[in-house]
């Protein structure tokens, strides 16, 4: 009778907040080196790209849905997530103001409308999103490199 | 860069290279693995596009 290998629930933990918080560094913590640095050059490329298509970052809004889901696919990003706030609409902002709070609300109306101006625009957020949910599929492979499932 | 082709391209180039590194584990695989898929995204997005041109646009 074979022994499965021990599975060490601090390294995998460790490995899958590494992934969410820099694309590929859960696979550079779990020996995966190269990937991980493909990983980070591949998800970082199509992050910037989408940013200089003047994409956005989605905001969660109660009255669209499934802006909660593309919101968490940004959110995967980590911290190149709040990067993305930062350029889109100068601050960490989460979810779509509320219409009362009428300074906040014209100004991220304003912001988003400068960047739907652009040409570029729906291709740009198409690979901001891209790039969350890529990182997604990195960190649940983080997970299971960790727990020996892939070798 | 507003060439929408050049756009899906790039797009398709990131996407497949991304799937190879993680489906992959030799550059030779990855390497088919990932041409395959960035030219099976583009192929079929210009199909699409070729039946969609024969779509009334409303009205």
């Amino acid at each position: 009778m074979t022994e499965s290998p021990r599975i060490d629930p601090m390294r995998v933990a460790i490995g899958c907040v590494l992934a969410w918080a820099v694309p590929g560094a859960g696979h550079f913590y779990l020996g995966r080196r190269v990937k991980g640095l493909l990983f980070l050059g591949i998800i970082l490329a199509t992050f910037v790209v989408g940013l200089a298509f003047n994409g956005r970052v989605y905001l969660a809004n109660p009255e669209q849905p499934l802006s909660y889901l593309a919101t968490f696919a940004n959110v995967a990003l980590g911290p190149l997530d709040m990067i993305g706030r930062q350029v889109s609409y100068d601050r960490l902002i989460y979810f779509f103001p509320r219409e009362s709070d009428r300074t906040l609300y014209q100004d991220i109306l304003d912001k988003t409308r400068a960047r739907i101006l652009s040409v570029t625009h729906e291709y740009g957020t198409t690979f901001v999103l891209t790039a969350g949910l890529m990182n997604i599929l990195l960190i649940l492979d983080a997970f299971d490199l960790g727990i020996g499932r892939k070798t | 860069m507003e060439s929408h082709f050049l756009i899906m391209c790039l797009f398709s180039g990131l996407v497949g290279t991304f799937f190879a590194t993680l489906t992959r584990d030799t550059l030779r695989e990855g390497a088919r693995a990932g041409a395959l898929l960035a030219l099976t995204m583009v192929g079929v997005s210009l199909i699409i596009a070729y039946v969609m041109y024969f779509l009334p646009l409303g009205g």
